[in-house]
């Protein structure tokens, strides 16, 4: 028994299997830890060394233990393997040292369908419009790499497959044909395979990267850095009329405890529901908004929600709580109230809460704050005057402030007097908490880019905005926005607008209504394809007349998609196949075939071996009938044949059609 | 391919399966008579191993995509199958319409590899990558130009004289990306002949005299046989200078090779060995006395090949050794 040979990777192969595999790493390799970076890409490194200097494979020994310290580094770095990211550079990590040992075509084929894998895993944390370069890129890439992979295979026996007169560029063109033939019926899998409405394994915690807007405390610092991030937070689209830009605030977390330097938020905000809520039919404004996942679980509102989307409550302080973080595109129906009046009176217990400040902090504020509830008439004049206070002094609205230690508000209200929204807004509560007036902290965001081609409103995370809520007597929670009595023009024209200085070396103005604009085709990405989930589907088959699908009818439906594609695509690929066959009509061989056929009628046994002379004579001879026009055809038949201009094509069908072998009965 | 440990008992019933339904296919088509043509209903598609491993993380790509609600994913994965889907269709046209013109086999001494040479066309405007041919595995593999020929080298060890049947064998491929395998079994007629495998210590030629002197050989040798007239063609050393200026004419030598004693190889010469010894060492002297240029004449119960000399006659010879009593 001769053993199979092993069919072994020759260096094209090998080289598109590395590109492949980079290829779809290279996602991941942005956003992994810097150290991990270069401990991923050393096996590649080596491999394709060995390949250009025709070392051995590594022994078993070494492999084991790169494999090992890489883990061990991996591990270190993510403190453990739960999370997304932690798992994918496992994968990463995993298939960059699986080329160590990739020597054999099954090793490699192994390796380029994970790296597909690893291209799906990626729109885990991405499904913006750039992927769809990098999908394209992963399958041409993984597509030819599977293509030299079989030829390699089936040469296997013979040692080298022969050189071909394929290059590059008409691989690549294959592959975009395979994927240009796919795509119409890919995309009548994806509108009619149909979706879960809910999931069948729980999602994890923490789907996505750390960078994710808005957290659950503030501390100075924690709003400066989104400050920087223009990645889109969310998109409103306004029904009917919109506010002022001046009067987009965007509410998100609420903070009511202090400890010196941040702010939390507390308990009882988090699990109190709000009794009241505005009348929806009377709200003001009406919009829908597409958020993009945090990994939160705040929804973003303008003041105040009217209206609950499912799986959300609404606290006292008016947060809307999802039940789980927002781990994917999410769209919920909004309606607001600004004329709404909150907590009109406000209970012992959320009072308390609003006044509490930490022992032995900021005693300079403390005494001024003391000083002038002593010369207020009411708590509105208060508010009145350190409004007054922070506008007149030299206070700077500044990306850039110093840094405070100790007493932070003591240090900004005195000695820095420079600072961004959150140290305004921190400052502003812990002042108004001493003299005695009920207040908190709001964050959110605060404007947005008004997008004209598509009408809707896009807010950035560079829009992050903290503000202040005091308790007046009469009108309730009251917003106040120190930050505006410092600059105004972050709140007319936002954040990134009212600063002079740019905030990276490639901040430019023009760049950025430019990603304004070319938010639309975001948009309508999200729209169309990143949101199109088990509720527009049933839209879909709503307009053929099918209902919703309970799960036992969803199984049924997905067999018999698959099914009924698949069997178009079977029972299509012979009449396409024939269609697409290019073999060249040959009249003239019809015409020859239906003479032999005459002859064989009347008793002639032709072989197909005979050339056509050679045939009149042995019919003629046979049949002894009509010799001299069985001799004329076989002769026309030859002239047309193999003399294209001498013969006569019509007189031949004529004698053919005419021809009877046999004198009639 | 890499050699995967199957259970013993798996293996057998997946080959009593593909037995049987090569039996059926059999028995349903018949024998091939060339020219043949590969028709869609001669041609499977089935999924390779590579295709099902595929075809399974396609599958768990699926779930995490609709778990996850995950829409580029999911776009991904149906791109992926449709585009595994469509392989089918094209390992299909790689293979159809192919037209074997015919199998051609040379006669071997058994022992050696039969081989089997197919030839092949491709008569359509396409080219054609990595066709596999092969009875179990694969032997050779050819691509097809646009209207071009290839032949097949197939091979096959002998354990016996007599008739060889080709083994039904299969034309393959698993092009573009091997996910599918689309295949057909070709039935064929053809037969090699198997010579009996030649004695390797075969007591010498026997001399017996008995047989007819040969006539010496005409042609090219080493004595004259005497003159003719020159005809065009011949070498000009072999131009009888003296003779053609007599003459006024050209003549030019005859040559002749100096006959040899004719022998018999007799199979009465070989008592008291088996059939096959017999065989065997009559085969070696027939080798022998051919490759001698000695003109021997064979006798076999119930045969007798007269004396002779040349190609054919040692085939002749060969094949009334390799057909004795088959």
């Amino acid at each position: 028994m001769k053993k199979v040979k092993t069919a072994m990777l020759d260096q094209r192969g090998i080289l598109w299997v590395v590109t492949a595999l980079f290829i779809s790493m290279l996602p991941q390799l942005a956003s992994m830890p810097a150290h991990l970076v270069p401990i991923t890409l050393l096996p590649i490194v080596w491999r394709l060394l060995a390949e250009f200097r025709k070392w051995k494979p590594m022994p078993m020994i070494l492999r084991i233990s790169a494999t090992v310290l890489a883990v061990t580094a991996l591990v270190g770095t993510y403190g453990g393997l739960m999370g997304r990211r932690a798992a994918v550079s496992m994968l990463v990590l995993m298939l960059s040292l699986k080329l160590l040992e990739t020597f054999r075509i099954r090793d490699a084929r192994v390796v380029t369908s994970l790296s597909l894998f690893l291209c799906g895993t990626q729109f885990l944390f991405s499904q913006g419009v750039p992927m769809i370069i990098y999908i394209i890129a992963c399958l041409l890439s993984s597509l030819i790499a599977f293509m030299y992979l079989q030829r390699t295979e089936a040469y296997a026996p013979l040692g080298k497959a022969p050189d071909t007169d394929r290059n590059l560029f008409t691989e690549l063109g294959f592959g975009a044909g395979l994927v240009a033939l796919a795509l119409p019926i890919g995309l009548a899998f994806f509108l009619l395979f149909p979706r879960w409405g809910s999931p069948l394994w729980g999602l994890p915690e923490d789907a996505l990267d750390a960078r994710s807007g808005l957290s659950d405390s503030m501390s100075p610092g924690s709003i400066q850095g989104l400050f920087m991030d223009d990645s889109p937070a969310f998109r409103a689209q306004f029904e009917g009329g919109m506010p002022g830009n001046s009067e987009l605030y965007w509410r998100g977390p609420v903070f009511w405890s202090f400890d010196g330097t941040s702010w939390e938020t507390s308990y009882l905000s988090r699990n109190l529901v709000a009794e009241t809520k505005p009348d929806h039919e009377k709200a003001l404004f009406r919009y829908e908004v597409q958020m993009e996942p945090t990994e939160q679980r705040w929804l973003f509102a303008l003041d105040y929600p009217a209206l609950v989307p499912p799986r959300t409550k609404l606290t006292v302080d008016y947060q809307l709580l999802a039940r789980r973080p927002i781990t994917s595109l999410h769209e919920y129906v909004m309606a607001s109230d600004p004329g709404f009046i909150d907590s009109p009176r406000l209970g012992q217990t959320l009072r308390r809460a609003a006044l509490e400040l930490p022992e032995g902090f900021n005693p300079r504020t403390a005494e001024m704050m003391s000083d002038w509830r002593a010369e207020a008439s009411s708590d509105s004049a208060i508010v009145q005057r350190a409004l007054q206070f922070f506008n007149g002094q030299q206070f700077r609205y500044t990306l850039n402030p110093p840094l405070l230690t100790q007493h932070t508000v003591d240090e900004f209200v005195f000695d820095t007097q420079a600072g961004f929204c959150e140290h305004y807004a921190s400052a502003f509560t812990v002042m108004m908490r001493m003299a005695g007036i009920p207040a908190r902290v709001v964050t959110g965001y605060q404007g947005g880019f008004y997008n004209n081609l598509g009408a809707y409103v896009l807010v950035r995370q560079s829009d992050a905005h903290a503000w202040s809520e005091v308790w007046i007597r009469g009108s309730g929670w009251t917003r106040i926005d120190p930050t505006a009595a410092v600059a105004p023009e972050r709140v007319e024209q936002g954040a990134v607008e009212s600063l002079d200085q740019r905030r990276f070396m490639l901040d430019f103005q023009w760049l950025r209504s430019a990603r304004n604009t070319f938010d639309l085709f975001q948009r309508g990405w999200n729209n169309w394809v990143v949101n199109f989930g088990s509720d527009r589907q049933s839209r879909l088959f709503s307009i053929f007349g099918w209902d919703v699908l309970g799960p036992a009818k969803l199984v049924i439906m997905m067999i018999v998609i698959i099914l009924v594609i698949s069997s178009i695509i079977f029972l299509l690929a012979p009449v396409l196949l024939k269609f697409r066959s290019s073999k060249k009509p040959d009249p003239l061989g019809k015409l020859w075939k239906k003479f032999i056929h005459k002859l064989e009628k009347a008793g002639f046994v032709s072989k197909p071996s005979m050339a056509a002379m050679e045939l009149a004579a042995n019919a003629s001879g046979q049949l002894k009938y009509k010799e001299d026009v069985i001799f004329r055809i076989a002769q026309l038949y030859t002239l047309c044949r193999y003399s294209r201009d001498s013969g006569d094509l019509a007189e031949l069908t004529d004698m053919i059609n005419g021809f009877q072998p046999q004198p009639r009965s | 391919m890499a050699t995967v440990a199957v259970p013993p008992a798996l293996s057998s019933a997946r080959d009593s399966i593909s037995a049987w339904i090569k039996n059926r296919v059999r028995s349903k088509r018949g024998p091939m008579t060339p020219p043949f043509e590969l028709e869609y209903r001669h041609i499977f598609v089935l999924p390779t191993k590579f295709g099902w491993g595929f075809g399974v993380m396609l599958v768990f790509m699926a779930l995490g995509g609709l778990n996850f609600n995950n829409n580029m994913a999911l776009i991904l994965v149906f791109l992926l199958g449709t585009i595994a889907q469509l392989t089918t269709l094209i390992a299909y046209r790689n293979l159809s319409e192919l037209t074997i013109d015919t199998i051609h086999s040379e006669p071997v001494f058994c022992g050696e590899d039969a081989h089997f040479r197919v030839f092949v066309s491709n008569l359509d405007q396409r080219q054609r990558f990595a066709i596999q041919a092969g009875f179990k595995q694969t032997q050779d593999c050819k691509d097809f130009k646009l209207n071009s020929c290839e032949s097949f080298l197939l091979n096959r060890s002998t354990h016996k004289r007599g008739w060889l049947d080709m083994p039904s064998f299969r034309l393959e491929t698993r092009f573009p990306l091997g996910l599918f395998k689309a295949w057909s079994w070709i039935f064929p007629q053809t037969r090699c002949l198997v010579y009996p495998a030649p004695a390797r210590q075969a007591p010498p030629l026997p001399n017996t005299g008995h047989g007819q002197t040969g006539r010496a050989v005409k042609g090219d040798g080493d004595e004259v046989h005497g003159l003719r007239k020159y005809q065009a063609g011949d070498s000009l050393q072999r131009v009888a200078w003296r003779a053609s200026a007599r003459h006024d004419e050209l003549y030019s030598m005859e040559m002749e090779t100096p006959r040899e004693d004719a022998c018999e190889l007799d199979w009465y010469l070989l008592k008291g060995s088996d059939t096959e010894t017999r065989l065997s060492i009559l085969t070696a002297w027939v080798i022998a006395a051919d490759h001698k240029q000695l003109s021997y004449s064979l006798k076999l119960p119930g045969t007798h090949i007269p004396t002779g000399i040349g190609t054919a006659h040692r085939s002749r010879c060969l094949e009334a050794l390799a057909l004795y009593l088959l």
